[in-house]
């Protein structure tokens, strides 16, 4: 369209600010999914943030404005700082853990080897299975009395008796972090295996042809190829393992306390348990608000949209 | 000068890379390719083992699932679990099987249509703003489902779609857009500008341009989003919970959890309707995953 | 721009085929005063059934009511139900556990406006008072379970222990001598993860005398409460109980018991069920659950039906439903099939010989049941539910009390 445009050129200087007229020309593009986002997203997300200043009772009825009431009674929760602690130590650990697996299974199933298509297969089950099902098959087999991979382990005489994984809030949190990163291999797995696909084979050839090593081919030259891919990948899995409910809920939801619980857990918690949507409400504000600042400096440190 | 048949130029380019290697060494090659399959073994024995468990109480009797010790595999097979779970008086199942696919098929094909232009467009051209919205597309990710689910009930229930497919297409579709944007976009910005140059000096028109040279270049990123959006419609829960009240315009992550009873629950079947659930996905993976594999290779673009 | 016509009318055609897609969906009743939606939780496998055919009997004698009915698992009928209240739209008739918290946002009928004098009258009185807040009655007491204490017979006979202990000391010496067995079993299975760890909590509490609620205040923690807990946590302590008592939620817990691996526990009626499902070869007893002092004690609840005001057009025809679910033949196939206990006298009287639920019949006059009628007991339950199992977790009684009593009084 844009090249077809057959407006006057008004002489330099003098012509609208092309930044709007650039803007116009995007609209269109731009047009569905911004109709899409705000017919659907901005209700629901707008009611949210005014329920963060209400008074809801336990029934669900509002009973008038709370103003800053709920941001104050989470301000005084006691177990915040252990409950944020857990958080960042969620999603660092989970995010960084998977993409370093990643990034060497995706070199795994990149190469060719006699049945490679149904490895790739396999590795897209936990992604094809619901969350909550994976968390909750994994909370059966490590049940203490009647999980089979506790009784694997005392057949292997690694454990004398089934050990209470998701019993115990440290050994549970850990073990729910290993099933996150679980679920969140195949999706990174395989943006960066299709980002492999885009590393030219000829550079690489010459490379090696030059002398250079694997170790430094991938450092100089596969690395930075996939960094679009990689960018991506975190990106997407810092959010999503931030608002990951289903895993802490299930492998330790029988825990009493806060130790094994993040900002998202908590949210679950005070809807669940104290029936409190108000404070619930307040707690995702401030979740959101948190998630914002962390993708906008991510976004800012490592600029994966290219502003070339 | 662009050829559209990246798969085989990948796998010749790939031939040689490995010919080339065998010139240097020539024993090694088959020691590798053991080595690989034996990793490869293990990892999808890894990545298999839990759905394994599933796969096996879904075949065990009600009362063998809690038995202690537990059984590895069943003491009696009981495969008819899966013939027996379509006509449970729990849930209308072959209903919830056809919402979800329904729901999760319109829901990838709007992000598609909707996602698609966005992400070309500014992964290609630089327009005051684009930063913000990318910004924006991506902030519907962090709100928490469980928290908006009140505020879309109430939304849908005002329009009088509350209870359908297409309140519940919406919502996948809104909620599951940005990340097929993101991908997407990250895919067009991989590609060399000399690409689009190239075809606009030919005179194809942007669109031209667009259909005939790029997105056969960016297959690999437009199909991780195709899986990504359908599976994340597959299984979302949170909102279909409220908005969806009839038992048989749930979906399966709904009617799932009516086997799970207040001092009992049906474990046999949760199984089954997982594994039942997990296929469809592995299928449409299956089919998808050449193009996902083969996509764009520096062959195409000299 | 021809070309980008073209990509227009090919997405206004996927988004029509989208809409059509949209059209699969049913329609919601509303408005009609003859239309009548029910929301209930899921007991059993059996529940869906058992209300589609008491729905189905219903329209059939009144075939100008329609009843629609939603069931939803445990787990997220109160997501579900909070979400309706918030949005406006309840539904007419609601089952579940507690009706306190929507009778004092003024949600409900008073139960004497939507059933007749008859079904009202039929209430057995303690049921009738636990239902009513400042004396209306809001809930219609609709099936009630007690506990008592289940015990596996070959274990207490392997350990030498003659009969099932009354008193604490008594249960805590039997859950001694079967520790003292080494045989991989456990004396007693004490459920505190958050599933029901309230009722756990309870039944100790009650058992020394001790109380949620003074009045109108709650009261979480006062001296007798604390002794309880200590005791409890002194049987953790000594190593009586199955491991990590404190994240143990009870369905699992009882699972255990019914394998035979724990030697006695609290069960419900529907464990009896379970036990003739899953193991049956189970030699077991059930006795009244030991206190302090060994006076007999339980405790009792109920869940509820009630009746939401909405736009007050569907008096008429809850009423019909509510008189036609309670009358007496309804009413005791439902609860005789849910396997639970009646809440009326003429279901009581019909049920009376039915021998699963006669251990828990007889220990239900002496019923104690939660401060539920409290506006505060839902957040005190829920503090319980998470917080109580840290006595598991090495925290003193007193602190942990002191933290549920702080979060009931928020």
């Amino acid at each position: 369209m844009s090249e077809q445009n057959t407006q006057v050129q008004l002489p330099p200087g003098r012509s609208a600010p092309p930044a709007r007229r650039e803007l116009v020309r995007a609209l269109p593009w731009l047009l569905p999914a911004l109709t899409l986002i705000l017919t659907i997203v901005l209700f629901p997300a707008a009611y949210m943030v005014w329920t963060s200043s209400r008074d809801v009772s336990q029934a669900g009825v509002d009973r008038g404005s709370a103003g800053l009431d709920n941001f104050v009674a989470l301000l005084n929760f006691p177990a915040l700082g252990r409950v944020f602690t857990n958080t960042i130590i969620w999603v660092v650990g989970v995010v960084l853990v998977t993409l370093l697996i990643s990034l060497a299974l995706a070199q795994l199933l990149n190469q060719a080897f006699p049945g490679r298509r149904l490895v790739r297969l396999a590795v897209i089950v936990p992604w094809a299975a619901s969350v909550v099902m994976t968390s909750t098959v994994f909370y059966y087999a490590l049940d203490p009395f009647y999980g089979v991979f506790n009784q694997f382990l005392v057949d292997l005489g690694i454990l004398d008796a089934g050990f209470g994984f998701t019993r115990r809030p440290v050994p549970a949190f850990v073990v729910s972090m290993v099933v996150a990163v679980f679920v969140s291999l195949p999706f990174t797995t395989y943006t960066i295996l299709a980002g492999l696909q885009t590393v030219p084979d000829d550079i690489v050839e010459a490379a090696r042809m030059d002398g250079a090593g694997p170790g430094r081919i991938y450092r100089r030259i596969v690395l930075p190829i996939l960094r679009p891919a990689i960018a991506v990948a975190v990106l997407i899995n810092i959010i999503n393992v931030f608002n990951s409910l289903p895993i802490l809920r299930t492998m330790t939801g029988s825990i009493p306390g806060y130790d094994a619980d993040t900002t998202t857990t908590l949210i679950f918690k005070y809807v669940q348990q104290d029936r409190q949507v108000d404070l619930a409400s307040a707690l995702s504000v401030v979740n959101f608000l948190i998630v914002l600042a962390v993708i906008g400096i991510y976004l800012a440190a490592l600029r994966p949209m290219r502003d070339e | 000068m662009v050829t559209t048949t990246p798969e085989t130029t990948g796998r010749r380019a790939g031939a040689s890379a490995a010919d080339a290697h065998r010139g240097f060494r020539p024993r090694s090659r088959h020691g590798r390719r053991w080595t690989r399959t034996t990793a490869g073994v293990v990892v999808a024995l890894v990545f298999l083992a839990p759905y394994l468990v599933m796969l096996i109480g879904s075949v065990k009797r009600h009362a063998e699932i809690l038995r202690i010790p537990p059984t590895y595999l069943p003491t009696e097979w009981i495969p008819s679990n899966y013939l027996t779970m379509w006509s449970t008086p729990e849930a209308p199942l072959p209903y919830n099987l056809a919402s979800t696919l329904i729901i999760s098929l319109c829901g990838t094909v709007l992000v598609l249509a909707v996602a698609l232009p966005a992400a070309y467009y500014t992964a290609k051209h630089p327009f005051p703003g684009r930063a913000v919205f990318l910004l924006l597309v991506l902030a519907t990710q962090m709100l928490q489902p469980t928290v908006l689910a009140p505020g879309l009930f109430r939304q849908f229930l005002a329009l009088g779609i509350d209870d359908t497919w297409l309140a519940m297409i919406l919502v996948n579709a809104a909620f599951n857009l940005s990340f097929a944007v993101w991908i997407m976009h990250s895919f067009f910005a991989g590609l060399p500008k000399e690409i689009d140059e190239a075809a606009l000096v030919d005179g194809a028109s942007k669109l031209q341009t667009l259909r005939h040279v790029t997105l056969p270049l960016v297959w690999p990123g437009i199909v991780t989003a195709i899986i990504f959006t359908f599976i994340a419609c597959w299984n979302e829960f949170a909102a279909s919970l409220v908005i969806l009240t009839t038992a048989e315009n749930q979906p399966l992550s709904v009617a799932i959890t009516k086997f799970v009873g207040q001092y009992d629950s049906a474990w046999h079947y949760v199984f089954a309707v997982s594994i039942v659930s997990i296929v469809p996905v592995v299928i449409l993976f299956a089919l998808v995953e050449k193009r996902l594999v083969a996509g764009l290779t520096a062959g195409a673009v000299k | 721009m021809k070309r980008f016509l073209r990509w227009s009318a090919a997405f206004v055609i996927a988004s029509l085929t989208l809409t059509a897609c949209g059209f699969g969906g049913g329609d919601n009743a509303s408005g009609n005063s003859r239309k009548l939606s029910l929301l209930v939780p899921s007991y059993s496998n059996g529940t869906k059934a058992l209300w589609e055919g008491i729905i189905a009997d219903f329209q059939a004698k009144h075939s100008d009511i329609t009843v629609n009915l939603e069931i939803q698992s445990w787990d997220n009928i109160n997501d579900v139900i909070r979400t309706k209240v918030q949005a406006k739209a309840t539904p007419d008739i609601l089952n579940i556990d507690a009706f306190s918290g929507f009778a004092s946002d003024d949600l409900l009928y008073p139960a004497a406006d939507v059933v007749s004098p008859d079904t009202l009258a039929d209430f057995q009185d303690s049921f009738a008072k636990n239902a009513s807040i400042d004396g209306t009655m809001y809930g219609l007491p609709m099936i009630a379970s007690a506990r008592t204490l289940f015990y596996n017979q070959e274990l207490l006979d392997k350990a030498g222990v003659t009969k099932p202990p009354a008193t604490w000391q008594e249960l805590y010496d039997a859950a001694q001598k079967i520790k003292n067995l080494n045989s991989g079993v456990y004396g007693y299975g004490m459920p505190l993860g958050s599933e029901e760890a309230q009722a756990e909590t309870s039944i100790w509490i009650f058992g020394n005398g001790g109380s949620w609620h003074e009045g109108d205040k709650i009261t979480v923690d006062n001296p007798r409460n604390v002794e309880a807990v200590q005791f409890m946590k002194r049987m953790i302590d000594a190593g009586l109980t199955q491991p990590d008592p404190g994240a143990s939620d009870r369905t699992p817990m009882l699972d255990v018991f019914i394998q035979g691996k724990i030697a006695m526990a609290v069960g419900l009626p529907p464990t009896v069920g379970q036990i003739a499902q899953k193991n049956p070869q189970l030699k077991y007893g059930t006795a009244p659950i030991p206190s302090k002092d060994g006076q007999p004690m339980t405790l009792g609840v109920a869940d509820h039906l009630m009746a939401f005001k909405n736009d007050g057009s569907k008096q008429e025809a809850v009423k019909a439903f509510l008189d036609y679910f309670f009358s007496a033949e309804v009413y005791r196939k439902f609860v005789d099939t849910e396997g639970f206990l009646p809440t009326t006298k003429s279901g009581a009287q019909a049920l009376k010989d039915k021998k699963e639920i006669a251990s828990f019949l007889e220990v239900l006059p002496g019923a104690r049941f939660y401060p539920s009628t409290n506006p505060r007991w839902a957040a005190t339950q829920g503090a319980l539910q998470g917080q109580i199992g840290q006595i598991g977790q090495g925290k003193q009684p007193k602190a942990v009390l002191a933290g549920i009593q702080a979060k009931a009084d928020a």
